[in-house]
């Protein structure tokens, strides 16, 4: 017996009190037949067996409601309709009718007396001792205090060697560098005078032009040009000046 | 002497109407009780009339009708007859001048044991009423019809407004 079947939580509390079943009976008068419902016992047995014989009797629709001391539902099993003869059970229903005490099981509901709040499980985590590190012990094992101080001063000799060579090594690149940088330019200049001389710029000097002069054709009428005084007025002023000025870069 | 005889009349007298009958007392004492009937009756399912033209009334789902369903329960075999009738005149309606023709049926459709499976077999009828006898201690449901047709065989039209009829349903004692 479990919640899909029937519709509602099966946890521990619930008693099953009744059985109310209907069913239709199609079958000829005549013929016997049988029809069980059952309900397991998950132990052993049967919850209850209900028989109706059919055999000599019109067939129809039963209904009938089956009392039940209040039976834990924990223990009621498989239920069947079972059927011998000549006949056919049709639109059978089954309802179980129940109760249901909340509190059986306090932890069902917090208010029920003897409840017991839920603690979490905290998981056991390994803590990291470092005193207990064999590796932290060796690094911080006490060292004789004079021939740290010698390799010390031996570093120190080491690394400024190491540096004076490394000043050495980029002077001596930097040197072949610039070295290299002015080959190159004196190459490519090379190289782009000889281009030049390769142009040939003969048909410029070759050209002619038609008449061999080019003579003045505008004529300015009146012979004279006059400065226009109003402009020259206008932009003697400083805020025009500055406006023209400021323009220029908006 | 005479005084011996006055008190010897006196004792006689006394004596005399000791020996007399008195004037009798009478008294009605009640005694009350009640029967539980071991058969009751309820409705499971109110009846609908359905109209599917215009002289006709009936609880034929068919015709958007509602038979009505009725159970009688009783916890003594053989003490009982189950007595169910359809209507056979309108408990309320319009004013109706013409005559209606009433049919119906009552039947078992269901029973808390196929030891009732024989219930309309063994019911017989008297005119709209069809009688039961409860042979066996238990539940019986039954279904009835109902129709009528107005008009006097000429099909005449229901005027329109509200229409109740009742099925009568009884517990008799055998």
């Amino acid at each position: 017996m479990s919640t899909n079947v029937l519709g509602i939580p099966t946890d521990e509390g619930m008693d099953i009190s009744g059985v109310l079943y209907n069913y239709n009976v199609v079958k000829n008068v005549e013929d016997d037949f049988v029809v069980t419902v059952q309900n397991k016992d998950k132990e052993d047995g049967y919850i209850f067996q209900d028989t109706e014989d059919w055999s000599g009797k019109h067939g129809m629709r039963i209904q009938k409601v089956i009392p039940l001391p209040y039976t834990p539902i924990e223990n009621i099993g498989e239920g069947s309709i079972k059927t011998t003869g000549t006949g056919t059970v049709e639109d059978a229903t089954i309802l179980y009718m129940y109760r249901w005490d909340e509190c059986r099981n306090p932890q069902n509901n917090e208010n029920c007396p003897g409840y017991v709040p839920i603690i979490p499980e905290i998981p056991n985590i390994d803590v990291y001792d470092a005193l207990e590190d064999d590796a932290v012990d060796d690094a911080t094992e006490e060292t004789d205090k004079e021939l740290y101080e010698k390799e010390k001063e031996e570093d120190t000799e080491n690394r400024d060697k190491e540096e004076e060579d490394e000043d050495r090594l980029e002077l001596a690149m930097a040197a072949s560098e610039n070295a290299l940088t002015i080959a190159n330019t004196a190459t490519q200049a090379s190289v782009l005078q000889t281009m030049n001389n390769a142009t040939n710029v003969n048909s410029y000097y070759v050209a002619q032009v038609p008449g061999g002069v080019y003579r003045e054709s505008i004529s300015l009428q009146g012979g004279e040009v006059v400065d226009n005084k109003k402009a020259f007025k206008s932009l003697s002023q400083d805020k025009l000046h500055n406006t023209m000025i400021r323009e220029q870069y908006q | 002497m005479k005084k011996l005889m006055t008190i010897g009349l006196i004792f006689a007298l006394a004596g005399c109407s000791l020996l007399m009958p008195k004037k009798v007392a009478a008294e009605n004492i009640g005694i009350t009780g009640s029967v539980q009937s071991r058969c009751t009756i309820n409705t499971d399912t109110p009846g609908v009339y359905g109209n599917p033209n215009a002289y006709t009334l009936t609880t034929a789902p068919a015709s958007a009708g509602q038979k009505p369903i009725v159970r009688v329960d009783t916890t003594l075999a053989n003490a009982y007859n189950a007595q169910i009738s359809y209507p056979t005149s309108f408990a309320s309606s319009p004013s109706l001048g013409d005559t209606i023709a009433w049919t119906g049926a009552v039947a078992v459709v269901q029973t808390s044991s196929s030891d009732m499976s024989g219930y309309q077999a063994a019911s017989t009828t008297t005119g709209a009423a069809r009688t039961y006898p409860l042979s066996i201690a238990g539940t019986t449901w039954f279904e009835i019809e109902s129709q009528a047709t107005y008009g006097g065989g000429q099909n005449k039209a229901f005027p329109g407004g509200s229409y109740t009829a009742h099925v009568v349903a009884e517990c008799i004692a055998q």
